[in-house]
């Protein structure tokens, strides 16, 4: 065999070769530096951001595991997915069960009970919050409120007529216009306002049904939920932080909303349009002036005038008229005369760079307080519908608590794209009947005389001659005097009553809940755990599925598979023009030493011997650049650790860096990988090169004449 | 004893674009053991295509070329290669030193090839191999530190620090001046009586000629004349002598 000196000498020979052919070194090591800098570079800001993706993934609504049904039709996707939060993913029907199954479970810390949905709420317009401050003031017997809110309504009256007599002229359905006009009548009619004092509810709904409808300021917000164990949520998801109002009690049923959500959808138009300017402006240094994006925005917030001025009781409407005219006397009206208050608000609001920060503070300071800043205010009582799986219009009333954050995630819009709700008005709200509801369901069912028909008789009992109508001629009942005689009051307790309910955690744990959320003890060991999980589900009989964070976030969760993907093809693409790169220049640089291989050839070396030389030059020289190349990678992403990356508005690369700015970090194996695959490619490349010098003849050597 | 080199009827043939060039048309030559032979001719006569038949560099398109007993148009390269390292010596016109290895490595090279002697046994032979060529001074400088009478000797060194049965040089003193070529011939003649190596070497240098014990004249690819020398009669003619009375029939 040969010795170790034979090995070596060849070794030395290859070293030396690299440094004696400089040129090809060079361009060949510049190369292998680059690769390898760009793969440890590339792969640990990858790793950095699965890494912070995983973070904000697990520690905001996914946890580490979720379980849901195998009979679910669709996938999970908790970040939303093909089906726009409607994916039916079957039921868990017994929470309690699983439960029982996944505490078994080694490494695992909590399951949390979770049923994701999307719902609207409305919340009614200006009109509406009139009537229900009427409703307090008539309750409290304030006279003096009663006037101003009476003047109110009429200016809005005022408003609203001159804008129906503007619409008789073109449109075709006169008598409704007609009707809504004579409402409008009644509204501003002394005769109305005695009655208020005779059956003031009665009074109040005929505001909230006949007058509050005809303006269309109303409220209609689309949201995601997740009902869940509010308190097991709170203690397993290390990242969730309320940041207005309060937790939702422990045995309470509650509603809390995304911070991000609420100030984009609930909060007053105006104010969140000049939250956007002022944030474009001093965020993103764009300029009005300049910005004609920026410039459209101003000019539509400005025709947003009425959502103020509506809201406006009149005294305030009186002192902010005078102040405004004081604020901007160059403002006057068309005719040259004193401005109104809608003049001088759509002027107001006409912000341009130079006054944007002080009628920002003055907004917040002097206006905000005597509008509607949020449509829902934290503590209201709001009405929340959904659609039942069945297809059934569902309504429940829930509090407000709050709002909450995920520590980091602040400004994304995907982590602020599920609200939160306590499990059991969850199920209330999804159709999934309790007890109490059931019997109350049988109850409406034997009052109106409604009968279970099956199919056999079905022809019989429905056009049979028994004569039975099985629907009453419904009564005919029209204006406002439909609500006569009815406990309207009592009604509204009854309501009321709902979301004041309390629950202990068994009603929590005992029922449907549509997916559970598992947090580990020890993240590294998801795998294991997993599978722990799915075999512990199989053995007790609960077809279960169990996927991890990744699968289970949908879109976002594949996000970092398509970016890897494209790195790795970017990387491949490189690779590909460097090997063809260094095979050239191996393939020149060997064409220059034909004489000598050929010598060797001729003194008695053997094909692999000259296959060893060359592959020991490569592989030289691919680690001293790979060393390089790791090594500068390994710098700029300690550089990047230090300073940043910034993910600047884009909502998706906050998400992914896990906070405004990922601070990458890189492991030993991203060293490894740059490392090893620049010497999978440099062997690859030299391969041709290596085989054409094995085969120069050993005749070469004797052609050679200087 | 055969004789070291036997060569029956060779022919070798090149194509050349559309041609085939018979650079040798049936060629017989017999060389002994511990000969200093010179094959001679002008250029293009075949002299070089005949060496590198020697020299198992190449194999002859018909015929037999037989080194110490094998026929090597029987050979694979592996075998050829090892016939190459084991028995033959090169020494190359332009010295075709390895540029990136010592002087010491360089001569060490052949026997690395080799394998089965320990660091210090090589050391030994290649100490002694230097000190004979005379360059034990220059053990550690590089080819392009040293002239070129230097490198030859350095290659010759190299030659025949195996202790090959044949040695073959091509135009060994081509790339020298007269006085180094002569020098370096005298150092061949020197090795060739001291360890009983045959030499095979080619030249159109009638000076160079004069130091033959046996002159091949080739022209045309055929075998001119083949003549023994005066040199039989100097002091060094004794080993060749012998030899040449074991090839007589």
């Amino acid at each position: 065999m040969n010795s170790l000196s034979y090995w070596a000498v060849l070794f030395v020979a290859s070293v030396r070769n690299i440094f004696t052919h400089k040129l090809k070194s060079a361009v060949v090591g510049l190369l292998m530096c680059f690769g390898t800098g760009l793969v440890v570079t590339g792969t640990a800001l990858l790793d950095s951001m699965e890494d912070s993706m995983s973070k904000s993934i697990t520690s905001s609504l996914a946890g580490h595991l979720q379980v849901y049904s195998a009979e679910a039709k669709d996938e999970l996707a908790l970040f939303g997915g093909m089906m726009m939060g409607r994916e039916d993913i079957g039921r868990i029907a017994n929470f309690e069960d699983l439960e029982r199954v996944a505490e078994q479970v080694e490494n695992v810390r909590a399951i949390v009970p979770m049923g994701i949905d999307i719902a609207s709420i409305t919340g009614g317009n200006e009109t509406d919050r009139v009537a229900d401050t009427l409703r307090t003031a008539v309750a409290a017997r304030d006279q003096a409120q009663i006037d101003l809110l009476r003047l109110q309504l009429s200016l809005m009256a005022d408003a609203l007529r001159s804008e129906f007599e503007a619409k008789q002229a073109i449109t075709a359905d006169k008598e409704a216009l007609a009707a809504d006009l004579q409402n409008l009548d009644r509204l501003q009619s002394d005769a109305f306002w005695l009655s208020l004092s005779d059956d003031p509810e009665l009074a109040i709904q005929f505001i909230e049904t006949k007058i509050a409808p005809m303006s269309s300021d109303g409220l209609i917000v689309y949201l995601r939920y997740v009902g869940t164990d509010l308190d097991e949520f709170t203690k397993n998801f290390e990242r969730f932080e309320i940041v207005k109002g309060e937790a939702v009690p422990a045995g309470h049923r509650g509603f809390l909303f995304a911070e991000k959500f609420y100030e984009d959808h609930v909060k007053h138009k105006v104010a969140r349009d000049l939250d956007r300017i002022h944030r474009q402006v001093h965020e993103e240094e764009k300029t009005i002036a300049e910005d004609a994006l920026l410039r459209t925005k101003v000019g539509q917030m400005s025709r947003q005038y009425r959502r103020i001025s509506f809201q406006l009781r009149p005294d305030d409407a009186q002192n902010l008229t005078s102040e405004l005219r004081t604020m901007m006397p160059e403002v006057r009206a068309k005719d040259g005369a004193e401005p109104s208050l809608e003049v001088l608000l759509q002027a107001f609001l006409e912000v341009n760079d130079q006054n944007l920060d002080e009628r920002y503070a003055y907004f917040y300071e002097s206006i905000a307080p005597k509008i509607e800043l949020y449509k829902i205010k934290v503590g209201d009582v709001m009405t929340i519908r959904a659609y039942t799986r069945s297809g059934y219009l569902k309504a429940v009333n829930t509090k407000v608590y709050g709002t909450f954050n995920f520590r980091g995630l602040e400004r994304s819009d995907l982590a602020a794209a599920a609200n939160l709700m306590d499990i059991v008005t969850f199920r209330d709200l999804y159709g999934l009947m309790s007890e109490t509801r059931r019997e109350e369901l049988e109850q409406i069912r034997e009052e109106v005389g409604a009968a279970e028909i099956d199919r056999q008789n079905a022809e019989d009992t429905l056009f049979g001659g028994s004569g039975q109508s099985l629907v009453a001629a419904p009564e005919d009942t029209a204006g406002f005097d439909e609500f006569r005689g009815q406990d309207l009051a009592g009604i509204r307790e009854d309501l009321a009553e709902a979301y004041n309910q309390r629950f202990d955690a068994e009603t929590v744990a005992r029922g449907v809940a549509l997916n559970a959320a598992v947090v580990l003890e020890d993240p590294d060991r998801l795998d294991e755990t997993k599978a722990a999980l799915q075999a512990a589900f199989d053995r007790s009989g609960q077809p279960m599925k169990v996927v991890d964070w990744q699968t289970a976030s949908g879109i976002v969760g594949q996000f970092i598979i398509v970016i890897r993907l494209v790195l790795y093809v970017a990387i491949f693409i490189i690779f590909l023009v460097a090997l063809v790169i260094i095979n050239n220049t191996m393939v020149m640089a060997t064409m220059e030493r034909t004489t000598e291989i050929g010598t060797l050839r001729a003194m008695g070396a053997q094909r692999s011997t000259v296959m060893t030389m060359f592959l020991f030059e490569t592989v030289v020289l691919g680690l001293l650049a790979g060393v390089a190349g790791a090594l500068g990678g390994a710098l700029f992403v300690t550089w990047l650790g230090h300073v940043g990356i910034p993910a600047g508005n884009q909502d998706t690369l906050i998400f992914l860096f896990g906070g405004p700015r990922m601070y990458p970090a890189f492991g030993l194996a991203n060293l490894a990988v740059g490392l090893v695959s620049i010497l999978v490619v440099s062997l690859v490349s030299t391969l041709y090169p290596a085989r054409l010098a094995t085969r120069i003849p050993p005749v070469v050597a004797m052609q050679a004449k200087d | 004893m055969a004789p070291i080199v036997r060569i029956e009827n060779v022919v070798k043939e090149y194509p050349l674009g559309n041609l085939v060039v018979r650079a040798l048309q049936g060629v017989d030559l017999s060389i002994d053991r511990g000969e200093f032979t010179t094959i001679a001719g002008p250029s293009g006569s075949g002299k070089t295509t005949l060496l590198n038949l020697i020299g198992c560099v190449d194999v002859p398109t018909s015929g037999v070329v037989e080194i110490d007993g094998d026929s090597t148009s029987k050979l694979h390269d592996k075998e050829l290669t090892r016939l190459r390292l084991h028995k033959i010596g090169f020494i190359f016109q332009s010295f075709n030193l390895v540029s990136v290895l010592d002087l010491f490595q360089n001569v060490e090279f052949p026997l690395l090839l080799q394998g089965g002697l320990t660091k210090k046994e090589r050391e030994l032979r290649v100490r002694d191999m230097v000190d004979k060529v005379g360059l034990t001074p220059q053990l550690r400088q590089r080819p392009n530190e040293l002239s070129g009478g230097q490198r030859q000797r350095v290659a010759i060194a190299r030659a025949l620090v195996t202790k090959p049965k044949l040695v073959l040089a091509d135009e060994p003193t081509a790339n020298l001046d007269s006085v180094t070529g002569l020098a370096i011939i005298e150092l061949m003649r020197e090795m060739n009586a001291k360890e009983s190596t045959t030499f095979i070497f080619s030249t159109h240098d009638p000076k160079v000629m004069e130091h033959a014990s046996r002159i091949v004249h080739i022209v045309d690819g055929r075998i001119h004349s083949d003549e023994r020398t005066d040199f039989l009669s100097s002091p060094l003619a004794e080993t060749g002598g012998r030899a040449e009375a074991q090839a007589a029939p």
